[in-house]
């Protein structure tokens, strides 16, 4: 049977029902989907009122902002806070902090889960795996509040480091916090600690997916077990990696604000300020919510710009997307 | 599968010991900060100021638990953070999972407009300053209904819900509409309780955030009565460790500011202690159940 | 008792059309089998008279009522799915009553009808159980269960028995014949095992590509198959089809296979006759004969044997006639040398003709 055969139509028979208005088709749907609908509504109008809404608030960033006249009030004045904005040096610096801050997370913190989910594979002994992932998962769930809390105290001048450090010898404690070359790594530092476990979980079960005959033939070539996971686990596991750089790439300018500011103080601005903890100064703290929100429209662009970029990316490389 | 009577070389055996020790030191840097605060919590203050408390407590006493239970301020944020908790991660599943339901509805009309919809909110935020605004304008500034149901769906959530009801076998729904059910039935009766460990997961993911989310609580609310214990946390641990003014009053005591803080500490960590081993089995499924693709 | 109609059924995917105007009748308590090659529709129809799809043309009635419009659960039909689609997380006896509480039916009625469902179909020991606890043959039982417990007027089967294994899925084919036998009720039923429509069917439709080719009685179709799909495809092993073309007149026509095989055939309809016209003789395995050396009778063509298969009571011999695979069904055990040659016989009044090229039934003219 040719495949134009296969695409025939028929035509209108006598057995074929009247067909529906436009209006009947419209009450038909309903009548069939309002159940669905008003599932979804929920949901869609708390999208549109506390996500879609906000979006129409960018315009402020091209607005003489003032909450007394609102935001629909105030008068325009186009790329003011644009130039203003691009014109302060301590913005530019929170640009160049976001972009080192991501820039070392990715090199040091993005393969910890990695290497974390390679070893907990080559355990043999179930048990001690076992207690050692509830361990390792455990930060994650901790409030970052209390992570900081016990940051500063372990840094603090009396903290445990530094007695550690005395005891081994140094002369006097350093207050790390306040010591814009330590931020980095404390920041990163903690980071890993917290999250390292919990998102090796994402490794650990690509790895599950990896053919155990694979492991099996290996053995009868005669490979070691580190052979095994640098030539078997690690390519068997790439795509998932790539995936998950890809995502961390898209989301390179959301450096965690909510725990910078926990850990910063002005004396460590110079290396620990973020676009977000300056918008966060400028809007919240000292209301200049219009230059604050210029900077968002920045960072919302360049991030979307990035995802977008990302998501292309992922599409040539592995065939695989986020949408 | 693996079995134990692998026979190893010798270098295949020092690689299972080199992984083992690393991973043990791992564990133990995992585990060491949280024993330092409980050995700190219940250590006396001066034994902790002279540098004693490295691994195990000195000079053991409840005086640090005694002085921060006393505080009226910690069991109202106690109180309001349940609240938060419980009450937010109840909203989110109720919008979350009919929502999703609908998302992945085939019949749905306009179905991948409404899913756009929802992820496009993933990846373009309005940002700090319009959300704020937002709130503010919506009159909602200082209230618990802000923290509870202006932060109630995260599209990410969604989507994994809809994922998770979307791998459904469809004749579940067929079934159930054959035998008599409109599409609240076959939520309520069929796709929910099929769902359970993915609803218990979205759940637990709701919950965290909650439980932990401490910077729009900080921003939205002013009157101290509705503060979660997040930030009263954030007050007294990070703002008043950094500053050295209140340093010296306690030293001599049997609890000294570090102690307080330690308990503190612990007190807020015990009820993700004890729910922990109930929820570990469904994260890790969760996990997974997000690596499908949106 | 209800009947079930199909007028000119169309279904459409966008611009394609997978359903190209069905016309049937199911007639009251009768048992039919949708029966085709997988994406020939079958699904889609039944789907259709379901309600879970809908139908883009024509019109399908469940009793004197059109129903293309018509809520699932307003149609009075119950289907069985092929993969059952038992809740998981209900008992068998919920998982049967579920369509009697949606329909607001009370406990003790509930229990009651559950009851009766479950002495049918043996499942009373069984009741509290949940799904996953039940061995494949139970499961497809309470499939089933669910569906008679509303005695609905119309039975859907979706390929009930396709996930089960080969001796289990004789077995419930069996009961679900004895299951209809018992109820009576109206049943359309889908699948693509020919020995499954033989069996079960009071008539069978077979259906190519979204349309119907034949419907008939099982024993209709295998004896009379309108065109040459009909007949490969009933049948196990299936007709060999071995193209040629014809020769003669339509008095005495032959079929010539190739320069030395030419086989005469009975008398053909004159409108069925066109000298030289391509066709294909039809030849079940089970009316070729082998003959052996000594026999009398002469061959009427040559097979090269290929290989030979064993089933026990019987063995089927692949071969070739003048170059196209044929199989034979030969009763007991039979052996040859490797490329033997052997020849073979049959009756002529038991083969089939079919055009070479639409391949629609050529009719012998009827003796009497």
């Amino acid at each position: 049977m040719s495949s134009a055969e296969h695409l025939k139509r028929h035509t209108v028979t006598e057995f074929d029902l009247p067909p529906l208005t436009v209006g009947q088709r419209f009450v038909e749907s309903i009548k069939r989907n309002w159940q669905i609908y008003l599932l979804l509504a929920p949901m869609v109008i708390y999208f549109l009122v506390f996500a879609y809404r906000p979006m129409l608030g960018l315009v402020i960033a091209f607005k003489d902002f003032s909450l007394f006249k609102g935001i629909w009030g105030s008068p325009w004045v186009g790329l003011e806070h644009f130039h203003t904005l691009f014109d302060d040096p301590y913005f530019w610096r929170a640009v160049k902090n976001t972009v080192i801050v991501s820039g070392f997370s990715l090199i040091f913190a993005f393969p910890a889960p990695i290497i974390l989910a390679l070893m907990f594979n080559e355990i043999r002994h179930q048990g001690f795996k076992r207690v050692a992932q509830t361990i390792a998962y455990l930060p994650h769930f901790i409030s970052i509040v209390i992570v900081a809390g016990i940051v500063v105290n372990f840094f603090a001048p009396s903290g445990i480091v530094n007695l550690i450090l005395t005891k081994l010898g140094m002369a006097e404690p350093t207050y790390f916090l306040t010591k814009p070359e330590w931020f980095r790594t404390i920041f990163i530092g903690s980071n890993i600690w917290k999250e390292a476990g919990f998102e090796s979980i994402i490794y650990l079960a690509a790895i599950t997916g990896v053919s155990p005959s694979l492991y099996e033939s290996a053995k009868v070539d005669g490979a070691t077990r580190f052979q095994m996971m640098y030539l078997i686990t690690l390519p068997c596991i790439l795509p998932t990696i790539l995936i998950m750089l890809i995502i961390r790439i898209g989301n390179l300018l959301e450096v965690s604000f909510e725990y910078v500011i926990l850990l910063y103080q002005p004396a460590t601005y110079e290396t620990a300020d973020v676009i977000t903890t300056w918008i966060y100064r400028q809007g919240l703290q000292n209301s200049n919510y219009d230059v604050a929100t210029a900077a968002g429209v920045f960072n919302a662009v360049v991030a979307f710009v990035l995802v977008i970029t990302a998501n292309q990316l992922s599409k040539r490389l592995s065939k695989t997307s986020l949408w | 599968m693996r079995t134990s009577f692998d026979l190893y070389s010798r270098g295949d055996k020092f690689f299972g010991w080199s992984v083992t020790i690393l991973l043990g030191l791992f564990v133990a840097s995992t585990l060491y900060p949280f024993i330092y605060v409980l050995a700190t919590s219940i250590s006396s203050g001066a034994a902790v100021q002279r540098g004693d408390v490295m691994l195990f407590p000195k000079e053991i006493n409840f005086d640090a638990f005694a002085y921060v239970m006393a505080d009226r301020q910690f069991w109202v944020s106690y109180g309001n953070t349940f609240f938060y908790t419980i009450v937010g991660t109840i909203t989110s599943l109720a919008v979350i999972i009919p929502g999703a339901y609908a998302l992945s509805r085939p019949q749905l009309p306009f179905r991948s407009s409404f899913n756009l919809f929802v992820a496009f909110t993933m990846w373009f935020h309005a940002g700090m300053i319009p959300v704020f605004l937002n709130i503010r304008d919506l009159g909602l500034l200082d209230t618990r209904t802000a923290i509870i149901v202006a932060f109630a769906v995260n599209a990410f959530n969604a989507i994994l819900m809809r994922n998770f009801f979307e791998n459904v076998p469809h004749s579940f729904e067929e079934a159930a509409r054959m035998d008599g059910a409109n599409d609240f039935q076959i939520l309520w009766r069929v796709y929910i309780p099929l769902s359970k460990p993915a609803i218990i997961t979205v759940a637990l993911f709701c919950a965290v955030l909650r439980w932990n989310g401490y910077f729009w609580a900080m921003v939205i609310l002013r009157d101290q009565d509705k503060l979660p214990l997040q930030v009263y946390l954030k007050e007294i641990i990070v703002e008043l460790n950094m500053s050295d003014e209140f340093a010296t009053d306690l030293l001599s005591s049997s609890y000294s500011f570090e102690t307080m803080i330690a308990a503190i500490i612990v007190l807020s960590i015990i009820p993700v202690i004890i729910i922990y081993p109930y929820i570990q089995k469904y994260f890790q499924k969760g996990v997974m159940l997000g690596g499908v693709k949106e | 008792m209800t009947n079930v109609t199909l007028q000119k059924v169309v279904k459409r995917y966008g611009a394609v059309e997978v359903v190209h105007g069905v016309d049937l009748e199911v007639k009251a308590g009768e048992f039919v089998v949708l029966v085709g090659p997988s994406g020939c529709g079958k699904s889609t129809i039944l789907r259709m008279i379901a309600g879970l799809e809908e139908v883009s043309g024509g019109r399908i009635s469940i009793g004197d009522r059109v129903v293309n419009r018509v809520a699932p659960k307003d149609r009075d039909v119950a289907m069985v799915f092929q993969n059952y689609a038992l809740y998981p997380h209900l008992s068998v006896e919920q998982n049967i009553g579920f369509g009697l509480k949606l329909r607001g039916y009370n406990k003790d009625d509930r229990h009651k009808l559950v009851q009766d469902a479950a002495d049918i179909l043996g499942l009373t020991d069984y009741l509290d159980r949940r799904p996953a606890d039940l061995s494949g043959g139970q499961r497809q039982r309470v499939a089933m269960g669910r569906a008679i417990v509303r005695d609905p007027s119309v039975f859907l089967f979706d390929e009930p028995l396709s996930n089960l294994d080969a001796k289990l899925r004789n077995k419930m084919r069996a009961e679900i014949k004895r299951l209809h036998s018992r109820l009576g009720t109206t049943s359309v039923y889908v699948t693509h095992d020919q020995v499954e429509a033989m069996t079960l069917a009071d008539r069978i439709a077979i259906l190519r590509d979204g349309e119907i080719e034949q419907v008939g009685t099982p024993i209709e179709i295998f004896t009379n198959p309108v065109n040459a799909f009909v007949a490969g495809f009933m049948g196990s092993p299936p007709m060999n089809l071995i193209p040629g073309h014809l020769a003669g007149t339509a008095k005495a026509p032959a079929i010539v296979l190739d320069e030395e095989t030419s086989i005469a055939l009975p008398a053909l309809k004159e409108d069925s006759f066109a000298a030289q016209i391509g066709a294909q003789l039809g030849l079940r395995p089970e009316i070729i004969q082998l003959v052996a050396a000594g026999d009398t009778e002469a061959p009427l063509a040559y097979i090269d044997v290929d290989l030979v298969e064993p089933l026990g009571m019987e063995s089927l011999v692949h071969a070739r006639l003048c170059g196209h695979e044929i199989v034979i069904k030969a009763p007991g055990v039979v052996s040859f040398d490797t490329n033997a040659r052997a020849g073979i016989t049959f009756a002529p009044q038991d083969c089939h003709l079919f055009d070479g090229d639409k391949g629609a039934r050529l009719d012998f003219e009827a003796t009497s």
